[in-house]
């Protein structure tokens, strides 16, 4: 039973990592039709920063985060207008962002690359490799504080999403991007900002990976298929939808890490990917297909 | 005549594409109830389209209170009073009732008023008031139809387009949404809907224009157009096909 307790909560800790890596994959994608296979490079330059200003300055990762998460979103907005913008009213939009931001995803590794070696790196604050202790359970902290703040993260993504003016903008764009032009929405900007917040999300959630994962510029190719997985699990632009997926995907595959083996453990994602294709293609929470 | 719209000869079409409306005009008067009819593409809902901003007019000119809109985006328009309701999905399904009239507001910066204006209209139309905190893809598509065009009524337009509000509808219901619009045109909003059902829309309107491959045929009393035989041809054949 105690077994089963703990490589639950384990489950959980890095389920909500996973949620935030995945949350800016899935905003970008309900609110701009955007396939941004570039996410995780992302993710990393974020990582970058945290892992710099710690090993530099000794600035703490989660101290950092807003930081990188500013950062990256600033990036997200060149981004935007500098691949994005003049392709909006392309037929083939949708088609295009996938090989658009392939290639950003490869033009980014080869940077990183270039600049910072292909080193494994990890972010070493204290906590990252001590643990909380109750009764026969531990809980590693540096999980745990990256789990708390990652879900902390969501949970003001959805207010913000839920009850301001420009989330409701956003959701409203989401659904029905010409009623809500009609409605006097500039939805060019609305993308843009939308963008820039899921940039800024990948920004965030490197931060904290930095001490959770190690990393190196081709890790993203892992993470890539793994936030796939969860994002269309919970079903392409819902952020709720994602942040399922990735805690029941996560204590999955910690389970079968631990019965089966580690080896299996990321298996389990892309089997979960394969599955759900063939038998609930519209995930968990995502809008089945039009009929026409 | 004290015209409130006037869109005189515009040619207009989608993207790079060939005109679709070249040489349509109308004459919108303070109101009264328009409907634009014509047979399968003759134009009717890219004339609305352009008329709101979505499509860049090429010729011509949009004049609204002696205001020329050409070139304006539609946020622009519609912030000058003219407001439209795009055929079939005009909503927000996802969002609740009440969440879709505040996107209905979504112009206004005074959100008291706003939120006044959509009690107003939540008391105006019970079955909205009933529903008003669930999700508006649930509902039936008169019910939807409703809500499209009581939402066009908390920026308090001048001018309300409307296109194929019936589509789809059981004719039953087709009658209350009409019935909505003659309300609302006796509180002072203008109403000009695109309508596939040409007797049935003409009925209910008090001015008709008829539209055929992409320009004005003749516009007048809607009594008059459903009387003129030229509709009968239309309707019927007799023209040749371009």
């Amino acid at each position: 039973m105690t077994d089963i307790l703990q490589i639950l909560i384990l489950g959980l800790a890095l389920g909500g990592v996973i949620a935030l890596m995945g949350s800016g994959l899935s905003l970008v994608f309900g609110v701009m039709r955007i396939v941004n296979l570039a996410h995780p490079s992302l993710i990393i330059c974020g990582a970058y920063v945290s892992y710099w200003a710690f090993k530099l300055w000794g600035l703490d990762p989660i101290a950092t985060l807003p930081i990188a998460a500013l950062i990256m979103a600033a990036i997200g907005v060149l981004l935007y207008r500098l691949m994005f913008e003049s392709q909006a009213k392309s037929a083939r939009y949708s088609e295009m962002t996938v090989l658009l931001t392939f290639a950003l995803a490869m033009i980014v590794e080869g940077f990183l690359g270039a600049a910072f070696t292909n080193t494994q790196r990890v972010t070493s604050p204290d906590y990252a490799t001590d643990a909380f202790f109750i009764g026969s359970l531990f809980i590693p902290k540096g999980q745990f504080y990256a789990g708390v703040v990652s879900l902390a993260i969501i949970g003001a993504l959805t207010l913000f999403l839920n009850y301001s003016r420009l989330g409701y903008a956003i959701r409203a764009t989401t659904q029905n991007r010409e009623a809500a032009e009609l409605l006097g929405v500039n939805v060019n900007l609305i993308s843009m900002v939308a963008f820039a917040i899921g940039i800024g999300l990948a920004g965030a959630a490197g931060s904290l990976v930095s001490f959770v994962f190690s990393f190196f510029p081709a890790k993203q190719w892992e993470w890539i298929a793994m936030l796939m997985s969860v994002v269309v699990l919970g079903g392409m632009g819902s952020v709720l939808g994602t942040v399922v997926a990735s805690l029941l995907l996560s204590v999955v595959a910690a389970f079968v890490g631990t019965w089966v083996g580690a080896t299996w453990s990321t298996m389990t994602f892309f089997l979960a990917l394969f599955v759900i294709l063939l038998i609930r293609p519209q995930g968990l929470f995502g809008e089945k297909p039009e009929l026409a | 005549m004290s015209e409130l719209l006037q869109v005189t000869n515009i040619t207009a079409g989608y993207g790079d594409g060939p005109a679709i409306l070249d040489g349509a005009r109308l004459t919108v008067e303070p109101g009264k109830v328009h409907c634009i009819i014509g047979p399968n593409g003759a134009g009717k809902s890219t004339l609305l389209k352009a008329i709101c901003g979505m499509l860049t007019i090429r010729k011509g000119d949009v004049v609204f209170k002696g205001e020329r809109l050409n070139g304006l985006r539609p946020d622009q328009i519609l912030r000058k009073g003219i407001c439209f309701v795009p055929q079939e999905r005009a909503l927000f399904p996802k969002m609740t009732v009440r969440e879709n009239l505040r996107m209905g507001g979504y112009v206004l910066d005074d959100t008291k008023l706003r939120d006044r204006r959509i009690d107003e209209i939540l008391e105006r139309f019970p079955v909205l008031r009933e529903r008003a905190d669930q999700h508006a893809g649930t509902m039936s598509g008169g019910q939807q139809q409703t809500l499209a065009m009581a939402r066009t009524l908390i920026v308090k337009p001048d001018i309300v387009m409307l296109d194929e509000p019936s589509l789809g509808l059981a004719p039953k219901v087709v009658q209350e949404m009409f019935d909505i619009m003659k309300m609302m045109s006796k509180e002072g909003v203008t109403v000009l809907l695109v309508e596939q059902n040409a007797m049935m829309g003409l009925k209910n309107s008090d001015w008709g224009v008829v539209l055929d491959l992409g320009r004005t045929l003749f516009e007048g009393p809607a009594e008059a157009v459903l009387a003129d035989p030229r509709i009968q041809e239309l309707y019927l054949g007799g023209r040749k096909v371009a």
